[in-house]
């Protein structure tokens, strides 16, 4: 059987960790279409799914740590990965420059992950040939 | 990069969720950027198009002053299922929106690139 020809992927996550499986099947999908030669242009995360991008979470040591499996995949494969801006200070989600913004006590975001608006997803979506949306009910 | 055009579909009551708004908003950025991109209300999203909504009620801003900047933001055209209006009771849908009100809903989607639901 022909493989088909590479395509170039926008992924976007609403579903949170924990509270959805949006995150794990996101990931099982990006790893797949990796090893099958395809590439992820972009990661973004929008409504709950900002909660990925949490430095704090911390999960029991015998649960999956999608926050951080997540990171791994982002760093290891170089994607850029966003949060949404109104999204993320809604759910108290900061990098260094917002909380400092805030007045707030901590930042919870830190890189890979970069907090932007809803240019990115555009952007990306019209740069890649599929935008896949994984939502709560994925 | 291929041409895209965008089908932005609410299927949730205004108030009770926050996933149409995110739609929405999605939309609206969509639109600014000179994207072909329309609304589709069905479903409870339904709802979205009541008249005489009272958001104060419940400690929310109005929906409604958001959708009516719709066509302003050079949005193509907002669909709605029939079928969901005789559903909710919607007999006369909000009179400042310019809605295209389907029988069917079917071969809609296929007219689009991308069709986004959260």
């Amino acid at each position: 059987m022909d493989s088909p020809p590479p395509q170039s992927f926008a992924l976007v996550i609403t579903g949170a960790p924990y509270s959805s499986q949006a995150p794990q099947t996101a990931l099982n999908f990006a790893e797949a279409a990796i090893r099958a030669g395809h590439k992820v242009n972009q990661v973004f995360l929008y409504g709950d799914g900002v909660h990925l991008a949490s430095n704090f979470a911390s999960p029991p040591s015998d649960e999956s740590d999608w926050p951080a499996l997540w990171r791994v995949f982002i760093e290891s494969h170089q994607i850029p990965a966003t949060c949404c801006v109104a999204s993320a200070l809604r759910r108290g989600l900061l990098d260094e420059t917002e909380s400092r913004r805030y007045e707030k006590t901590g930042a919870n975001v830190t890189a890979p992950y970069a907090i932007a608006g809803l240019g990115e997803w555009l952007e990306s979506t019209l740069n890649s040939s599929r935008t896949l949306y994984f939502n709560p009910d994925h | 990069m291929t041409d895209r055009r965008f089908l932005f579909v609410i299927d949730t009551a205004p108030y009770g969720h926050w996933k149409g708004r995110e739609i929405l908003d999605m939309a609206f950025s969509a639109a600014a950027f000179d994207q072909p991109a329309a609304l589709l209300f069905t479903h409870a999203g339904v709802n979205w198009l009541r008249s005489g909504q009272l958001p104060d009620a419940v400690q929310q801003k109005s929906v409604s002053k958001n959708l009516s900047a719709a066509m302003l933001f050079g949005l193509e055209a907002i669909y709605v299922c029939q079928e969901s209006l005789d559903h909710f009771g919607i007999g006369k849908p909000d009179p400042g929106l310019e809605l295209v009100v389907l029988a069917s809903t079917s071969d809609l989607e296929a007219r689009f690139t991308d069709v986004v639901r959260l």
